[in-house]
């Protein structure tokens, strides 16, 4: 059974018969129950009532998130890996866009989010008479070409490069936050190990550069003893 | 409202679970006293998966990781941060400070950096050196015991370095330097500052046979499931409860210290949270621990007609003298690290090396010391990871922005080769920066909230101009380039906001003389005799040292000469 499974089990088990919370699970979108049973992650009760609301509740037209989506693929487009909706870009912004919709974010899922798709609609019309959603994408990589890069020699950058920035900005940060992003970049930790110092393979790509000196390393754990319980003389000198 | 008691009558009653309380809780349980633990927050154990982030991927959170609901991120385990819902404070106007709180077992503990330093002997009587400030009314020999014991009872990695102000302890060995930490090593020492192993309370090596060895995640700020970090919830208050002395009440916000007609304290108020409803409980002894600022709130709140300006301020000091350490930072860039070949680097949740203070004062501009902590860049994603995904690219002529493929390509080149430099420094103690009760606001629970007035004086921004100056060194030290513009005399050189390094202390401040301080020497109230202080209150000066281990070693103190003067029964 995969860890979801588990999950939905352990949930259905503790409602138990109740008639009123099975009717609700079973009224929902399933995509949405997913999303529920996938975000596990030490909430506290005020916390999940947050995430349940927004996980339930929708910000974006189902236009709006498939131009986000042709976006974020021009953006950032599939590699041998996967693309942007396997790294859950899409609903990272439909998430954001409600849990930043407050007047302490400065409502920026309608400020910022909603209005790049405003911005770039409006551009992609005066150029082609088309919105984003309608143009090729060798239309809309014309578009990305002029907005895509500041422009220093001005003052105040234009809305458009401004909110171009952003959803890039999203869209990559979306990418390396997910599993195959990470995979991607290379990322090798969050995992047990015992670290025993940089591999040799790696200080010899540095050597003339930096290196361990001996002095150092020689008060460093020697791991082979790291379960052995901690034992000192009088002078604070380590003897196991 | 009416106030339900139904308690039993305690030996001592324990404000706040955090280090100076759990640590209370252990040395007065272990001694057979019978304590009750009240606490504002939930049960927290690091170990419930219900409750634990350790292990967790940035895509297990719908926003990554983001830090909407908690300011240092989703994962990180602090419940609360500089803002609790429906627990305002408010500020004096054109002053600042930011009040950090975590409402759970262990409190700040779980979320720590684990660096784990000793004042020095300098430290307690730095007015003897530059004239500023208070000397403590103890010296570094009358803690030294109990920093050694400490070190023993919960583990410390270091290394003996016999440097005077920086004392060496009874250390677990350290890890081994991170790739990038060799460069800061090769920049520091080209600068002449000093620079040796970290000193972090986290298990390289087992220590007992109940904690856990750290199996090297890098993720000590989510609180270790294995307890192989210290927070004073795993290494205190979990173990304590299994010995039947403690009762343990959570969610449990205390508003004042009860007293009878000649002004002793009999116990407690706390308000459930669950339910609203106030409740006392009696003991004969009560140590508070709830922070500095609870803590001080709490007694300016306990007025009494023997303590009509609070309990305990007869001195009308109490949340004076508050202070924080000093902070700025500086992000270096360093191009030998371009195209890193990727290994698991996360090593302990925190630097492997540091530079403690290395100058002399003398020849400075401003007085006291700053310490120089390293950060990491080479870590797992969250929310925010290559959001300027080539920035980097001016530095070699080549344009910033664009999409496409080479974004991706530009991200992975340029990840783990920039690390963060931050200063953590001393600020003088000031009788104007200060916390008081605002009598024009409550919070949700109806307790009077605190204002605070805080400034930042010459010496302090002087110093971070100075981490500054020496973090621009360093980079080229190390063959970097310090990213950024140095922050300007305008904006005070990037000082952080008072409260912002969360070292806050000094609001009931010890002392021989009781119309020049709160509390003596054994952190009891000079008003009282069965009320103590065992947070960061006391503090008479926060050296350029996490506080915690003082802390801890000043709370044991203070236990043993409790259950000493229960037994001569002197309380």
């Amino acid at each position: 059974m995969d860890r979801r499974e588990t999950i939905k089990n352990i949930l259905l088990g503790s409602i138990g018969s109740s008639v009123l919370l099975e009717s609700c699970v079973s009224s929902l979108d399933n995509k949405v129950l997913d999303k529920i049973w996938e975000y596990q992650y030490g909430r506290t009760s005020e916390e999940k009532k947050r995430d349940d609301k927004f996980l339930n509740s929708r910000f974006f037209s189902e236009t709006e998130l498939q131009t986000i989506e042709k976006i974020a693929n021009i953006i950032l487009p599939p590699n041998e890996l996967g693309d942007i909706n396997d790294a859950g870009v899409v609903e990272l912004f439909e998430f954001i866009a409600k849990d930043w919709s407050t007047p302490a974010h400065n409502n920026y899922g309608e400020k910022v989010l909603r209005r790049g798709l405003i911005v770039f609609d409006e551009l992609c019309i005066q150029k082609f008479g088309l919105k984003l959603l309608d143009c090729s994408k060798s239309q809309v990589k014309v578009l990305f070409d002029e907005i895509s890069y500041e422009n220093k020699s001005l003052k105040d950058q234009k809305e458009s490069v401004k909110l171009f920035a952003t959803y890039r900005g999203m869209i990559v940060t979306g990418y390396f936050t997910s599993e195959i992003g990470i995979k991607d970049l290379g990322y090798k930790g969050n995992t047990p190990n015992v670290w025993n110092g940089v591999p040799s393979e790696v200080l010899e790509q540095y050597i003339g550069i930096v290196s361990y000196d001996k002095e150092w390393i020689d008060k460093c754990v020697d791991q082979s003893k790291r379960g052995d319980i901690a034992k000192w003389d009088d002078e604070g000198n380590l003897l196991t | 409202m009416e106030i339900i008691n139904n308690s039993p009558k305690y030996d001592v009653i324990v404000v706040g679970s955090g280090a100076g309380g759990g640590m209370a809780t252990k040395i007065l349980s272990d001694a057979g006293l019978k304590i009750a633990l009240v606490e504002a927050g939930p049960y927290f154990d690091p170990a419930n998966p219900d409750q634990m982030t350790q292990m967790k991927w940035p895509w297990e959170s719908p926003r990554r990781g983001s830090g909407t609901t908690r300011a240092f991120g989703d994962f990180h385990m602090s419940y609360g941060h500089w803002k609790i819902e429906g627990e305002p404070y408010t500020i004096e106007k054109e002053t600042n400070f930011r009040w950090w709180r975590s409402r759970m077992l262990g409190g700040r503990t779980n979320h720590w950096g684990r660096i784990s330093l000793r004042f020095g002997p300098k430290d307690f009587k730095s007015k003897d050196y530059d004239g500023l400030g208070e000397n403590w009314p103890i010296s570094y020999d009358d803690i030294k015991p109990y920093y050694d014991k400490l070190d023993k009872l919960i583990g410390v990695f270091g290394t003996k370095e016999n440097i005077f102000n920086e004392p060496d302890g009874f250390f677990l060995p350290p890890p081994k330097p991170r790739l990038h930490e060799l460069f800061y090593i090769k920049g520091a020492r080209k600068s002449g500052v000093t620079v040796i192993p970290s000193r972090l309370s986290i298990l390289t090596k087992r220590i007992n046979n109940t904690r856990g060895v750290c199996f090297y995640c890098g993720q000590c700020d989510r609180s270790c499931s294995a307890y192989a970090d210290f927070s004073s919830s795993s290494c205190y208050v979990i173990p304590s409860l299994k010995g039947g002395m403690v009762d343990l009440y959570t969610n449990s916000m205390v508003v004042e210290v009860k007293t009878d007609k000649n002004g002793r304290a009999t116990g407690v108020s706390y308000i459930n949270k669950e339910n609203g409803r106030e409740y006392s409980i009696r003991g004969k002894v009560v140590v508070l621990a709830a922070s500095a600022c609870s803590s001080a709130r709490i007694l300016l709140n306990s007025k009494s007609k023997a303590h009509p300006d609070g309990l305990g301020n007869s001195s009308n000091l109490i949340g004076k003298y508050l202070h924080d350490s000093t902070g700025t930072g500086r992000s270096v860039f360093i191009p030998d690290l371009i195209n890193r070949k990727t290994y698991n680097e996360d090593g302990v949740g925190g630097m492997h090396v540091y530079s403690p203070w290395w100058l002399d004062n003398k020849k400075l501009d401003f007085p006291r010391g700053y310490h120089i902590e390293i950060g990491r860049s080479f870590t797992m994603p969250e929310y925010g990871f290559g959001y300027n995904p080539n920035e980097l690219n001016r530095f070699f002529g080549v344009k910033v922005g664009g999409y496409g493929d080479k974004l991706r390509e530009d991200v992975k080149k340029y990840y783990g080769s920039t690390i963060g430099l931050s200063g953590r420094g001393e600020a003088i103690p000031r009788k104007d920066n200060y916390c008081e009760i605002d009598p024009d606001t409550k919070d949700k629970w109806g307790i009077p909230v605190l204002k605070f007035r805080y400034k930042w004086s010459d010496y302090e921004i002087k110093q971070v101009k100075h981490m500054h100056d020496t973090f621009e060194e360093l980079a080229y030290n190390m063959g970097g380039i310090a990213l950024g513009n140095k922050p300007t005399k305008e904006q005070n050189y990037g000082i952080s906001a008072p409260g912002e390094i969360i070292h806050e202390v000094g609001t009931t401040r010890m002392g021989d003389d009781p119309y020049n301080s709160v509390v003596n020497k054994y952190e009891r109230l000079h008003d009282v005799d069965n009320v103590y202080v065992v947070d960061g209150g006391p503090f008479v000066s926060q050296a350029d040292k996490n506080p915690t281990w003082t802390i801890m070693a000043l709370s044991w103190r203070t236990s043993e000469y409790i259950i000493d003067q229960l037994k001569k029964q002197n309380i």
